[in-house]
């Protein structure tokens, strides 16, 4: 076990666990921020991206132990870190079906553009590698492009 | 153990403080409006304070909360639910909430929701039973309501009207909010029950694509899928099932496991222990296909140490007679074997196809694979057993059939039985039968006393699925020599799996071009070999292979005719449902059917229907696909169209939801997936070894709504678009290079051309 500290949405947090634990595991089991999901364990998915110190990564690959004085933010900070005008399309554009994956699709959505405030298609299908078994992928680049403020 | 037991404020209190108090972090100022918050996914188990109905509860600050047993899984039911009661009740959307209803309330008190309602399945909500039930349920609370207004201005309720959930007297123009009379307007019951307003006067269903009701809350991640419940005091489970279906466990070594951090036990699952329900269930399918499989299981403080503790875990089983299944390849050739080897059950007999006479001969044999639901979130659920009750809280497809797999598992009074639905991240069929349910709570009633929170590690829900049925079919058509139709058609499907539920025959012997009458001799029949591979619901069961099947026949019998596949199809449903040809007719002219192509593209067309190709029933829905394939064989699926007949739509925008998705995954079923069998077991662990569709593959995806008939029908739009994608990429890989695809997946074929 080892203890360690870090932000999460703004707020500091002790977290005592074994090092090996995954970033995922510690977010929804520690710290009770069910809103970042496992689908995979192995980086394939997308759903539990979160920003690690302002970089969108796959929180199920990420140990406990290299946190140290990180600062993370998940979904449920990611309005107050600027994503809430993504939020607030994905709801108008009706672009969740079952919703699981949204939340990993929305924090890949908020880094992409951060890093390219009007991305091209092409940058929209190589940042958004998340996996949506419904089937949301034109409403999620429908609602990335709204976002953006370039042509549908 | 009081503690454990909590109410529903309780657990409200639990999240917000585990949430870091950031429950009310994010409310859109533009989805406000529309979208109101979600405080929870379940309803209670007891009457609450202002209920109208068990359906239907009004509180004094004007919210709504709508209590259904059908949860939401993505096809956006619960929503039109709410529309559904909102279009009589008069009411502000922005009230509206939605809770699962609780289906020990649902027991106790005389199934005050399954009774008279259509219970099974997330389902869709507009079917005839359930939407008149809706807006009745609104037209009654709206009529209470003005019943209330009246009797406290001491007015004739004949001038009192509502809307926006506001009850006006029209002559004083003096004005009440909902919230302020509902409380009077539970006790007053009406000498009549109203008539709803006939549908052209409705200006919400058919008028409006409302949003889906969760949608903020799944953007800023509050809304609680069974993966997310937290219940104060619970540990966390990981299993692992034997990994030859049917297998038992040999011998298990727990010590090593039992020493590694915040492990409390290690716990045994074995079949044998189901106390079975105390009395008959009340399901729609029954049981049968809900049974535990022998696994094990570790109990730790965080799922982390019990998924590391598992890994470590010294187990050895006894993998029975599946193991000597060799592979994938040896069932679908016992299944050819059977189906070339002898006749199969008899579905369809018209004519003798012996008569028939032709010179040209279509006869050709098709097979679709094993595939899973994969979907996103993965199984489990979290169950607190002690001595004489359960609790469980769960994704489910279906809660009536949770609910009872919970009872049966347990063998408890129902009484003593509570399961709370949660959102669900994905059904696709998966959660049909409930045995997840049945797991979590065969490894709670190890642990007692404690809730136990149960998750399928992702390699374990790929291989230990219920997976799509394998079909393996032989069709044979004489073509008629003057007019290239078939004058015979003889087909043969062989299912592979025991589970009789899945051998669906959708888009196979129910087929218009068999039962339209253009063709004057069939005859269809269908057997099986079974296998210790359990097979399930998948989007549209069995469906999904006859239409890619039937459709690709069809195209060759075309191709063989000189015919264009387009014109080839009308002729042959000419005697047929008009609205058949309309979706045919509408999508080839959106696509630009007909027009000259250069050799590496193609166009592809098909049809097809769900639940059954019966006149007046069900939903129609033709695709065209435009294609690429280079040289070197890489195809690009550049666009498909869509056109559809369900009779109207309720939700514009949510059945183009249904059509989108339906698309991306008819398209993901037929180029990608495929689970194979080595040694009896799955194969296939991750995505990194099941290949998805991902943003970088989308088509341009057209949905067409100019081939809709009208009339009072709102038929499902969920399972049929998987139908035609597939067989009309397919079609358009044919056009484009000459090669004929007849199985899937398409990835394992050769494209390339000269």
């Amino acid at each position: 076990m080892s203890a360690i500290s870090f932000k999460v949405n703004g707020k500091t947090q002790r977290v005592e666990a074994d090092p090996s634990t995954p970033l995922l595991w510690v977010l929804r089991d520690h710290l009770g921020l069910t809103g970042t999901k496992y689908g995979c364990g192995i980086a394939q998915c997308g759903a539990c991206t979160v920003h690690l110190n302002g970089e969108a990564i796959r929180s199920c690959q990420v140990p406990l132990d290299g946190l140290a004085g990180a600062e993370v933010v998940t979904i449920e900070g990611l309005s107050r870190a600027g994503g809430a005008k993504l939020q607030a399309l994905w709801a108008e554009l009706n672009v969740p079906q079952c919703g699981y994956c949204q939340a990993g699709m929305l924090m890949s959505a908020a880094d992409l553009l951060k890093k390219t405030p009007k991305p091209s298609d092409a940058d929209i299908d190589g940042a958004m590698a998340n996996i949506c078994r419904c089937g949301t992928y034109p409403r999620v680049k429908a609602a990335i492009k709204r976002a953006a403020g370039v042509a549908a | 153990m009081d503690k454990m037991h909590l109410n529903r404020r309780g657990f409200l209190v639990s999240t917000t403080v585990a949430a870091g108090g950031m429950a009310l972090a994010f409310t859109p100022a533009r989805a406000a409006k529309a979208l109101p918050a979600q405080s929870n996914s379940w309803g209670p188990d007891t009457a609450q304070g202002n209920e109208l109905t068990a359906w239907l509860e009004i509180a004094a600050d004007g919210i709504i909360t709508m209590r259904v047993p059908n949860p939401e899984s993505g096809n956006g039911t619960m929503t039109q639910m709410a529309m559904n009661v909102a279009e009589e009740l008069e009411c502000d959307w922005a009230h509206m909430r939605i809770e699962v209803a609780s289906l020990n309330r649902d027991y106790r008190e005389d199934h005050v929701y399954t009774k008279g309602f259509l219970p099974f399945f997330s389902g869709h909500a507009t079917d005839k039973v359930r939407m008149a039930w809706c807006l009745q349920l609104g037209a009654s609370a709206r009529e209470r309501l003005k019943s209330a207004a009246a009797a406290r201005w001491a007015v004739p309720v004949a001038d009192v009207s509502a809307h926006d959930s506001m009850l006006t007297h029209g002559p004083s123009g003096r004005k009440l909010r909902f919230g302020e009379v509902a409380a009077d307007a539970a006790k007053i019951t009406l000498p009549a029950e109203p008539v709803p307003k006939p549908s052209a006067q409705w200006r919400l269903i058919g008028k409006q694509s409302l949003s889906k009701i969760n949608n903020s809350q799944i953007a800023d991640g509050s809304a609680v899928y069974g993966i997310d419940v937290q219940v104060p005091g619970m540990v966390h489970a990981a299993l692992m099932q034997v990994p030859v279906m049917g297998g038992k466990l040999k011998s298990l070594d727990k010590a090593a496991a039992m020493k590694m951090p915040g492990v409390r036990a290690v716990v045994v699952i074995d079949p044998a222990k189901t106390r079975k329900s105390p009395m008959r269930d009340k399901t729609s399918f029954g049981l049968a296909d809900s049974q535990a499989q022998h696994g094990v299981a570790v109990i730790a403080d965080h799922f982390w140490q019990a998924k590391t503790a598992l890994d470590a875990l010294q187990v050895e089983w006894d993998l029975g007679a599946g193991a000597s299944v060799k592979s994938g390849e040896d069932v679908y050739a016992a299944m050819r074997a059977r189906r070339d080897g002898a006749p199969g059950r008899s579905l369809r007999k018209v004519g003798d196809a012996a008569l028939a006479t032709g010179s040209r001969v279509v006869e050709a044999e098709y097979g679709t694979p094993w595939g899973d639901n994969a979907v996103m979130e993965p199984l489990g659920g979290t169950a607190l057993v002690t001595a004489d009750s359960l609790e469980v809280w769960a994704s489910a497809q279906d809660t009536v059939q949770a609910y009872w797999v919970a009872v049966d598992e347990i063998g408890m009074d129902p009484a003593k039985v509570k399961l709370h639905g949660t959102f669900v991240g994905g059904n696709f069929g998966r959660r049909t039968q409930a045995e997840d349910v049945r797991m979590v709570v065969a490894i709670a009633r190890e642990y007692p006393g404690v809730p136990v929170k149960v998750i399928w590690s992702r390699e374990e829900m790929f291989r230990q699925g219920r997976y799509r049925t394998p079909v393996q079919t032989r069709y044979k058509a004489v073509l008629d020599d003057a007019t290239g139709l078939p004058q015979a058609v003889t087909g043969h499907a062989t299912f592979s799996g025991d589970r009789q539920m899945f051998h669906l025959t959708p888009g196979y012997s129910d087929s218009p071009y068999f039962n339209g009458g253009a063709i004057p001799h069939v005859s269809l029949q269908q057997s099986n070999v079974p296998v210790h591979v359990l097979n399930g619901a998948y989007r549209g069961p069995c469906f999904n292979s006859h239409a890619f099947i039937t459709e690709t026949f069809i195209d060759e019998c075309a191709h063989a005719a000189g015919s264009d596949p387009l014109e080839y199809r009308l002729k042959l449903l000419a005697p047929w449902d008009s609205n058949w040809s309309d979706c045919l007719r509408v999508v080839a002219k959106a696509a630009g059917w007909g027009q000259k192509l250069t050799r590496g593209e193609g166009l592809g067309i098909a049809i097809t229907a769900w639940p059954a190709a019966r006149k007046g029933m069900g939903s129609v829905c033709a695709a065209v696909a435009r294609v690429s394939v280079s040289a070197a064989g890489v195809l690009n699926v550049k666009q498909v169209d869509l056109a559809f007949d369900c009779g109207r739509v309720a939700n514009a925008d949510a059945v183009a939801q249904m059509v989108e998705g339906g698309t991306i995954f008819g398209l993901n079923m037929t180029l990608n997936e495929e689970m194979t069998l080595k040694d009896g077991a799955m194969v296939e662990g991750n995505y990194d070894e099941y290949p998805m569709q991902r943003m970088a593959d989308m088509p341009v995806i057209k949905v067409h709504y100019d081939a809709l008939s009208g009339g009072d029908r709102f038929e499902m739009m969920g399972e049929v678009t998987v139908g035609p994608v597939g067989p009309a990429v397919g079609n358009a890989i044919f056009a484009a290079t000459g090669k004929r695809l007849r199985s899937t997946p398409f990835r394992k074929h050769d494209l390339s051309w000269t």
